[in-house]
């Protein structure tokens, strides 16, 4: 029996405020004049009575809420609609529901769930609900609209069994067939999984199929950066050996402690702490249902962080989206997937609830805009993490160490998400994958970390990893793969019954962990993972067998040799084609004189990749944890944009981490090795301009490419070949990183979108003294403004200014970033000048070019500026205000520190303009005056398009 | 000469717990994390201390309504611990989440542990928001803002459930016994009199919304590169319950 309770605000609606505010704006359904909503509970096993005491001790306050046991009130009129998760989709408080009740002495209750009406009162026709339905209320993955009430809400199954099957005999028409949607292997690779099989004269199971296919996924595998190349008729090393090869040469100067092994690259911090961190990607969950997508995207970062070393506390998330922008004509959009501005919107929402959960601040990011995202977004999630130097080596289990699965429970959710992630999204991925897809429970992961770290610091944890692609088949087959894994299956705790042994084997559930514990330590392993509330089963032992044996109620499922299965994968050879170029120095328009100045200004300002994103960073907590020392957002208003973050993590110690990050698509699809350069160049400056010491850094790189075909094979080339260029040139390591090789949409009809690429390049290092560190924000009238480094005209390539103002589709260069090793002295020297207190303010030159950089030092300092745009020599005053030159500075410096310093010497640098206490900008051409503008008018035009966005 | 003892209250997502001990360290008082759990199954006693901390978080994630769990399981399992320790005076701070758990509990405003009198509730916009805000200390019994009455300071709010409601009568009781220690100079939620935190009669429970314990250091302002002599504005208020207890409860 199912009782009923609904709930009513009385004072307020938030929800059916923002869902109106949405059908109006977002959608202009002017005929819908109000919308209430009313939240459900469903509980099952209780009485009327036992439900009503709920109802008042828990479910309704009576301050602010009225209540009712029983069915769905119509209100006037209007029209109702009911949207809850679909079954099977672990909604997290029904849990926190049945804690509570039982701790009110209410054991009867059995299972509970939640939803919530919305009530629409004007005169919505049929069709504008359908659209309100499927465009803002339910996404069909993972939730439903309830037209009937359910009659039980436990979900039934019957356990399942595995199956052998007849692999040897298929013919290759029947082994794509098997590996279509599901396994997600090619032709080749199923040759070698028959060929293995006939050599030792038996038929797989299904959970050995899909326990292969996980571990050589592209996602699991990273096949490509393994390969031999073939580029341009020329063979080359495989991508991860150059990166290797050329980290390798700085671990010692840099202090790392550990790169590319464990689940997050560490480096050494002080007073023996080492920091490390990782940089993931979840485009394909995130493209069919953003919210959880990004939400267990963060999840599975922040777990890498859990799960390196012997566990490290999280200290930091960062995000990097890339979406197509968002008032993309409805028209426009490929079939089966999701309009932007709902992606948007949804993915921040994601990594808000994840990361505000968890405790872990979100303070560093970026988003940025281009048409061809539209397909499919890329969203980027980092993490940062802190450890005792003694837990930062990856562990080795040993046989007779046990394998204890640590946190949630096991579900269908998440199946094939390794392999899925790994293809091409059709105009059905959204269908057929939606099992692939979950929406996350923050607590469940906050309670795993908790316990985790408490049993570390009891040195109970020999090794530890994370539950992520693949599941325990990855998970537990890296772990054990020079020893050999011993595992009954049917141990694992499941969220309900009637999963099939491979379903278990690779479930993506979120939430969980795998942790080698010696046996003696066991029962203290248990009782730490008790008092925090965290499920903890032995699931079996590593042992020195060399195989992988999986057991399901005494039946053998899987019985693997490791050697097969991490070896078994022959090296690819693959072949790079340099796709054609084509560049020209087609010149751009001008923007004429005067005012017209004002009008360019405000279009740069406000065009999506430049304009300011601080509503999104107001979403997060970005200050949990007490450790920031250096905010997303500072100055007079808090609303002028850091280069970077910096971090206390050890609180009370003035120490620090700092964290930044490059990243340009747009500058990757025109000139991949040179946009290489441009990102590093960028995330590097962020990190000097705040403070940092660019002799310290360490990188993360992350390629979130199109599906690697001959020629974007070769722009994925070129871009390594930048990055470990600029390793060398600028002395800093890639110590983690991470390839998505799935930027591809293909439509019905065949023809492909190829997305554009994505290179994210995050730097970390540390800070001896956060208290000498700066700014971003003009901190007074009549201070010099000097611009460091050199920036050029023709680079207008991939720019903002030539996206506005010149649709032509010329290929203009784009900028070069500094190819000899210039840029590291003139970071190596601003360091010494920030360290010394010699800059007031600094801040770096990126998109938008220094227009954008002046503008935004105005708006955190309230104060204007003189700019001489002459004074560094052009006949295009307009193209160099506007040139997007990474790796160059605008500082502020006092007249009498400029007076009695020789500052900046022996670098390039260029006295541009001083500060003025009337807010505006003042331009000029060699002292002829260009325009004055107004920096009020600048400042609305940056903070329009994103308050418009999320309704602020 | 023994420090006074600080509990910190831990449970599933209390997220700013590290913080709070920092703070109360720093202000001369000892502090121990104690889960739930600890002192539901009689392992931990808040008996050894004087001072209680329910940090901030999302106590089991914030179901049903901000806090709620947590103050049905203290409501449940440790109500005649909790009646002892008020009844010998011992301090109580709620920050955040501990604030909206204590509203929940009744220990605020009134002391009345199962009588729930005040609420935090949703924000007028709807939304989670995290900024530093400028607070306003007034006169009141409160022993954690003692001797701050009258200054202005900045602390960074950063929640989603703040709006603080209560009926007229509720409120004017409030105002009338001087229950308002600290309010909102630009009222960031839709609090009702831009109430930021109460205290209880006695003064030694307070709650309040935005979070002193992420301002002990003068590097964790927002713009402490801006402005000259600036001093962490949060650290007084642990420091005035370490020193009440100190002379007082121990």
């Amino acid at each position: 029996m199912i009782q009923e309770i609904r709930v009513v605000n009385l004072q307020g609606d938030p929800v059916g405020h923002g869902c109106l505010h949405d059908v109006r704006h977002t959608l202009g359904f002017t005929s819908v004049t109000g919308v209430k909503t009313v939240k459900v509970f469903r509980l099952e096993g209780v009485s009327k009575d036992q439900a009503t005491e709920l109802a008042e001790k828990l479910l309704a306050e009576a301050i602010t809420q009225s209540y009712w046991v029983g069915p769905v009130q119509p209100m006037n009129g209007a029209r109702v609609m009911e949207v809850a998760y679909k079954p099977g989709v672990m909604n997290p408080e029904a849990a926190s529901i049945l804690k509570a009740a039982s701790d009110l002495g209410i054991t009867d209750l059995v299972a509970a769930d939640t939803s919530r009406e919305f009530h629409f009162f004007g005169t919505p026709t049929d069709e504008e609900l359908a659209v309100i339905r499927d465009r803002l209320l339910v996404n069909k993955t993972v939730q439903r609209v309830i037209d009937q009430v359910p009659t039980t809400l436990i979900i039934q199954g019957k356990p399942g069994s595995s199956a052998v099957i007849s692999l040897r005999t298929m013919s290759d028409d029947e082994l794509l067939g098997l590996s279509k949607d599901k396994l997600f292997l090619n032709l080749e690779e199923m040759h070698i999984v028959q060929q293995h099989f006939c050599s030792i004269d038996r038929d797989p199971t299904d959970v050995e199929l899909e326990t292969i296919a996980q571990t050589w996924s592209e996602h699991c595998g990273h096949k490509t950066f393994n390969a031999k190349l073939m580029v341009d008729g020329k063979e080359k090393e495989p991508l991860i050996t150059r990166l290797k090869k050329a980290s390798r040469e700085l671990h010692e100067a840099k202090g790392v402690i550990s790169a590319f092994h464990d689940n997050a690259g560490v480096i050494r911090f002080y007073d023996g702490f080492g920091v490390s961190g990782k940089v993931e990607t979840h485009n394909s969950p995130s493209a069919i249902e953003p919210y959880g997508g990004a939400a267990t995207g963060s999840g599975g970062v922040f777990r890498d962080i859990m799960g390196t070393g012997q566990g490290m506390k999280n200290i930091l998330s960062t995000d990097m989206f890339c979406f197509a922008p968002p008032d993309l004509p409805a028209s426009e959009l490929p079939p089966g997937c999701l309009h932007p501005n709902y992606l948007f919107r949804r993915v921040v929402a994601g990594v808000r609830d994840y990361g505000n959960r968890m405790g872990i601040p979100t303070a560093n990011g970026s988003v940025h805009f281009h048409k061809d995202f539209r397909a499919k977004p890329t969203i980027i999630v980092g993490a940062y993490g802190i450890a005792p130097e003694e837990f930062c080596q990856k562990g080795e289990p040993q046989p007779g160490d046990l394998i204890f699965a640590v946190g949630g429970r096991t579900g269908r959710d998440g199946i094939h998400g390794a392999t899925f992630s790994s293809g091409e999204m059709t105009a059905t991925t959204i269908t057929i994958n939606s099992q692939a897809v979950q929406i996350g429970n923050a607590v469940e992961e906050k309670r795993t970390a908790d316990a985790l770290l408490a049993a570390r610091d009891e040195h109970l944890i020999v090794a530890i990893t994370d539950c992520g692609a693949g599941g325990f088949s990855s998970a537990i087959g890296e772990m054990g793969a020079k020893t050999g894994v011993w595992v009954a299956l049917h141990r694992a705790p499941l969220k309900y019954p009637g999963l099939a042994p491979y379903e278990i084997q690779i479930s993506e559930s979120q939430e969980r962990m795998i942790a080698a514990v010696r046996p003696e330590n066991s029962e203290r392993f248990r009782q730490i993972c008790k008092l925090y509330n965290v499920e903890a089963t032995i699931l079996g032992e590593f042992t020195s067998t060399q195989r992988f044996l999986a057991e399901y109620e005494g039946e053998v499922v899987c019985d693997l040799s490791m050697e097969f299965l991490h070896h078994g994968l022959p090296q690819r050879t693959m072949i790079a084609t340099k796709p054609p170029y084509r560049f020209m120095h087609a010149p751009l328009p001008r923007p004429g004189v005067g005012r017209a100045w004002v009008q360019v200004y405000q279009e740069v300002l406000s065009h999506g990749r430049i304009c300011s994103k601080e509503p999104i960073v107001r979403q997060y907590d970005h200050g949990v944890q007490g450790t920031n020392a250096l905010p997303p957002y500072g100055g007079v208003g808090q609303d002028a944009p850091n280069d970077a973050v910096i971090l206390t993590p050890i609180l009370g110690k003035s120490y620090g981490l700092v964290v930044s990050h490059g990243m340009n698509p747009v500058l990757m699809r025109r000139a991949p090795y040179n946009g290489a350069l441009w990102a590093v160049a960028e995330a590097m400056a962020n990190l000097v301009a705040v403070g940092g010491d660019p002799d310290t850094a360490v990188i993360v790189n992350n390629y979130i490419w199109p599906f690697p075909d001959e020629q974007s094979l070769w722009t994925l080339d070129s871009a390594v070949e930048g990055v470990v260029m600029a390793m060398r040139m600028y002395g800093v390591p890639v110590i983690s990183g991470k390839d998505s090789l799935s930027s591809t949409y293909r439509f019905p009809d065949g023809t492909k979108l190829e997305i554009p690429p994505v290179l994210c390049i995050s730097a970390f290092g540390k800070i001896p003294d956060v208290t000498k560190t700066v700014s971003s924000d003009f901190k007074r009238e009549g201070s010099a403004i000097i611009l460091v480094g050199k920036i050029y005209e023709n680079a207008m390539g991939g720019s903002v200014f030539e996206e506005l103002y010149d649709r032509s589709q010329h290929q203009r260069m784009s900028p070069m970033v500094d190819q000899n090793r210039e840029l590291k002295y003139i970071w190596q020297v601003l360091h010494r000048h920030i360290v010394r207190g010699d800059i007031l303010a600094c801040h770096d030159v990126s998109e938008g070019g220094v227009a954008v950089t002046l503008a935004e030092m105005c708006f955190g300092g309230r104060i204007g500026a003189t700019f001489d745009i002459g004074r560094l020599g052009s006949e295009r005053p307009d193209l160099l205000f506007f040139t997007e030159m990474a790796g160059c500075f605008l500082v502020e410096v006092s007249e009498k520190v400029l007076r009695e310093k020789k500052l900046f010497k022996d670098i390039p640098h260029t006295i541009v303009g001083h500060t003025l206490r009337e807010f505006a900008i003042n331009l000029s051409d060699y002292g002829g005056k260009l325009v004055s503008i107004d920096l009020e008018i600048l400042r609305q035009a940056w903070q329009q398009p994103m308050k418009e966005v999320f309704g602020s | 000469m023994k420090k006074p003892q600080v509990c910190i209250l831990r449970t599933d997502g209390t997220n700013c717990d590290e913080e709070s001990s920092r703070a109360f360290t720093k202000a001369g008082g000892e502090c121990t994390s104690a889960h739930v759990n600890e002192l539901r199954n009689g392992s931990h006693e808040l008996s050894g201390y004087q001072i209680l901390v329910i940090p901030g978080g999302f106590s089991y994630g914030d179901d049903i309504v901000s806090g709620k769990i947590l103050a049905v399981e203290l409501l449940s399992f440790l109500r005649d611990q909790l009646s002892e320790f008020v009844d010998r005076g011992n301090l109580i701070i709620g920050i955040c989440n501990g604030f909206q758990v204590l509203v929940r509990t009744g220990l605020l405003p009134f002391r009345e542990l199962g009588t729930m009198s005040a609420t935090l509730t949703d924000n007028d916009s709807g939304s989670f928001h995290c900024r530093w805000i400028e607070l306003a200390l007034r006169a009141s019994p409160c022993v954690f803002t003692s001797g701050m009455e009258g200054k202005e300071v900045m602390f960074q709010m950063a929640h989603g459930e703040g709006k603080f409601f209560a009926g007229d009568d509720v409120l004017s009781k409030l105002e009338e016994k001087r229950l308002v220690p600290i309010r909102y100079v630009d009222n960031p939620n839709g609090s009702l009199n831009n109430i930021a935190g109460v205290c209880d009669p006695t003064g030694r429970i307070f709650g309040l919304m935005p979070h002193p314990e992420r301002f002990v250091e003068v590097y964790q302002h927002p713009n402490w590169r801006r402005i000259s002599n600036l001093k962490p504005q949060g650290l007084p208020i642990f420091q005035n319950g370490v020193n009440f207890a100190a002379q007082n409860l121990m």
